[in-house]
C-alpha cells in the first residue's frame, strides 16, 4: 500500500478513534486516577495517596459489598449455566419445525430492559407478591415470608435476566459437536445417560466454563438489579460506586470501587478468552 | 434420530425446557397483566379490569421519557454504523501497525462495565466544566461508546461473508476506489449495517447502567426514570410503562427480521 492510501485510511478512522479516545480512554483514565488521589469533605485534592483503596478493602460495609458481589457472580454463573445447559442442548438437537422460534424465544428477553423483568421480580417476591399471596391463599403459611431484600433475590433476578448470555454462549459449543459421536456412543451400546456423562458433558466444558464467566463478569457489574430486589443490608460494589458517586459525592471511593470492579471483570473476561482459545485449538 | 427423540430422556428434558420457558416468561408475563389491576398496588393475579394506569403511561410524564429514549436510542444507532464502518474494515481487511491497539480500543466498551464508563464520563464533563453537557449530549457519548462494538462486530461479519475479488473485480474494471465502496462493498455489506443499527438501538434503548449517571432533570431515559420510581413505589403505571419499553425494540426487530433476517448476526455476536 502506497503511503497516500495509507493517509486516507487513517483519515477514514480518525472520527471513530477520537470519540473512543474521548469518550472512553479518556473517561477510564481519569477514574484511574481520581482512585489515587485524596479526598478532603468530598473535593479531589492533589496530593497522591493508597488511602482509598485501603478505605476500600478495610471497611466492613465495603468488604461486605465485595464479598456479597462475588457471591451473587457466582450464584448467578451456576444458576444460568445450570438452566441454560439443558435449553441449549435441545435447541441445538430438536428436529422440531419449531426449532427457529423457540430459539428466538429464548432470546427474546434481551430485547426487555432489565428494568421491566426485574419489575416483574419484585411483583412475584414482595411481602403481598404472587409467591406470598398464593402460599398464604394454600393456607401453607401463617405468616408472610421475607423473600426480599436479599441476595438470593438478587441472584434469582439477575440469573433471569442473563440467561440469553448463557444459552448464547453455550448453544455455539454445542453446536460445535459432531452428533455423530453420540450417535457412535449409543451405537457401540451406551445409555443415553452414559453417552451423555462421559461424551456431551466433557466436550461441552469450555461452553460451560465460557458461559459461567461471562454471566458472572455481567452479573458483578450489574446496577439495576441489586439496587431493586436487594436493600440497604445486601449492597453490592455497583450499588456502593452509585452512593459514593451520586448521594455522598465521595468520587475518589467511587473511583477506587469501580477500579476493583473493573480489574476483577477484566480477569475473569481474559480467563474466558483463554477458554476460548483452548476451544478453537483441535 | 428420530427415534431416540421418542425416548424418556429426551422427553424428560423437553419438560425441562419447558419449564424454563416459564421461568424466562412468567415475569414478564406477569408484570403485563399487574398493568390492568383495578386497584393501585401491583397484585397478580390482578384484582378487576381496568384502563386507567395505561391512561396514565400514556400521559406527557411518561410519554417524554419514552420520546427522549427514541430519539437517544435512533441517534446512537445512526452514528454508531457511520463510525464503526470504517472500524470494521480496518480491522476485517486491513493490515497495518497499531491494529491491535484499535481492536481493543473499539472492543473495550464491551468488555468494560457500562457502569465504570459511566462514572468516567461523569467525571470528564464535571472536571471539564461541562457541567451543562450532562443530560443528553453526554448520554449519547456514552450511549455510542458502549454500542459501537456490536455495529463493528455486524458489519465485520458480513465484511468476512463477503468475496474479496469483487472489489478486485469491479476496480478491474476501472472504477475508481470510492466508487467501489459507494456501488459494489456498500450494497453488499448493508445487511450487516442494518444488523449493526438494530442492535445498536436496542442496546442504547434498554441500557440503564450508564445512563443513571448522566441524566439531567428533563432528559431522562425512560429505563432511568422507571428506575428512580421503583425506589417509591410500585403502581401498576410502571407495569404499563414497562410493557410499553419492551414492545418498542420488538417492533424494531420484527419490522428488520422481516425484510432482512437477523439470525446470523446473534449467532456471530456469540462466537
Amino acid at each position: 500500500m502506497g503511503t497516500q492510501a495509507g493517509f486516507w485510511r487513517w483519515a477514514a478512522l480518525a472520527v471513530p478513534l477520537g470519540v473512543l479516545v474521548f469518550f472512553f480512554a479518556l473517561p477510564n483514565a481519569l477514574l484511574l486516577s481520581a482512585s489515587f488521589l485524596k479526598s478532603e469533605a468530598a473535593v479531589l485534592t492533589d496530593e497522591l495517596t493508597l488511602e482509598n483503596y485501603r478505605e476500600v478493602f478495610e471497611s466492613r460495609l465495603f468488604r461486605g459489598a465485595i464479598l456479597r458481589t462475588f457471591v451473587v457472580g457466582v450464584g448467578v454463573g451456576l444458576l444460568d449455566v445450570a438452566l441454560a445447559f439443558p435449553l441449549a442442548y435441545f435447541l441445538v438437537r430438536t428436529t422440531s419445525r419449531w426449532k427457529g422460534v423457540l430459539i428466538a424465544l429464548s432470546l427474546a428477553p434481551l430485547l426487555a430492559s432489565v428494568i421491566v423483568r426485574t419489575y416483574g421480580w419484585y411483583v412475584i417476591l414482595n411481602r403481598n407478591g404472587v409467591i406470598n399471596e398464593s402460599l398464604m391463599g394454600f393456607g401453607w403459611i401463617e405468616t408472610l415470608l421475607r423473600l426480599m431484600p436479599s441476595t438470593g433475590a438478587i441472584i434469582v433476578g439477575l440469573a433471569h435476566a442473563l440467561l440469553p448470555y448463557a444459552v448464547l454462549t453455550l448453544m455455539s459449543a454445542l453446536n460445535a459437536i459432531n452428533p455423530n459421536l453420540e450417535r457412535a456412543a449409543m451405537s457401540l451400546g451406551a445409555s443415553r445417560l452414559r453417552t451423555f456423562v462421559h461424551v456431551v458433558l466433557p466436550l461441552s466444558m469450555p461452553g460451560l466454563i465460557g458461559g459461567f464467566l461471562l454471566c458472572f463478569s455481567i452479573a458483578i457489574s450489574a446496577y439495576a438489579t441489586p439496587a431493586i430486589l436487594g436493600g440497604p443490608a445486601t449492597q453490592t460494589i455497583a450499588t456502593q460506586i452509585y452512593v459514593n458517586m451520586m448521594t455522598l459525592l465521595e468520587w475518589a471511593l467511587g473511583s477506587a470501587l469501580a477500579v476493583v470492579l473493573i480489574v476483577s471483570s477484566m480477569a475473569v473476561l481474559l480467563l474466558t478468552s483463554r477458554v476460548g482459545a483452548k476451544k478453537a485449538a483441535p | 434420530m428420530t427415534n431416540s427423540h421418542a425416548s424418556g430422556p429426551w422427553r424428560a428434558l423437553r419438560w425441562t425446557v419447558a419449564g424454563i420457558y416459564v421461568f424466562v416468561f412468567a415475569p414478564i408475563l406477569i408484570t403485563a397483566s399487574v398493568s390492568f389491576n383495578e386497584s393501585n398496588r401491583s397484585l397478580f393475579p390482578p384484582r378487576g379490569f381496568s384502563l386507567r394506569w395505561w391512561d396514565r403511561a400514556f400521559s406527557p410524564e411518561w410519554l417524554e421519557p419514552l420520546l427522549f429514549s427514541l430519539q437517544l436510542a435512533s441517534l446512537t444507532a445512526a452514528i454508531c454504523v457511520t463510525l464503526g464502518t470504517p472500524l470494521a474494515f480496518a480491522l476485517t481487511r486491513w493490515r497495518f501497525r497499531g491494529r491491535m491497539a484499535v481492536a481493543a480500543l473499539t472492543l473495550g466498551p464491551l468488555m468494560m462495565p457500562a457502569l465504570v464508563t459511566g462514572v468516567g464520563l461523569l467525571q470528564l464533563f464535571q472536571i471539564a466544566g461541562a457541567r451543562g453537557s450532562i443530560g443528553f449530549p453526554a448520554l449519547l457519548a456514552g450511549h455510542v461508546v458502549i454500542s459501537l462494538p456490536f455495529a463493528v462486530r455486524c458489519v465485520g461479519i458480513s465484511l468476512q461473508g463477503m468475496p474479496h475479488n469483487v472489489e478486485l473485480a469491479a476496480m478491474s474494471l476501472g472504477a475508481r476506489p470510492w466508487r467501489v465502496q459507494w456501488e459494489i462493498v456498500l450494497p453488499l455489506i448493508k445487511t450487516g449495517v442494518i444488523a449493526g443499527a438494530v442492535f445498536a438501538f436496542v442496546h442504547s434503548f434498554t441500557d440503564v447502567n450508564l445512563s443513571i449517571f448522566l441524566a439531567a432533570p428533563g432528559q431522562i431515559p425512560v429505563t432511568v426514570k422507571i428506575m428512580g420510581f421503583l425506589e417509591f413505589g410500585f403502581a401498576p403505571t410502571l407495569a404499563a410503562v414497562s410493557v410499553i419499553t419492551l414492545v418498542v425494540p420488538l417492533i424494531v426487530v420484527g419490522i428488520v427480521q422481516w425484510f432482512f433476517g437477523l439470525g446470523d448476526f446473534i449467532y456471530g455476536d456469540a462466537r
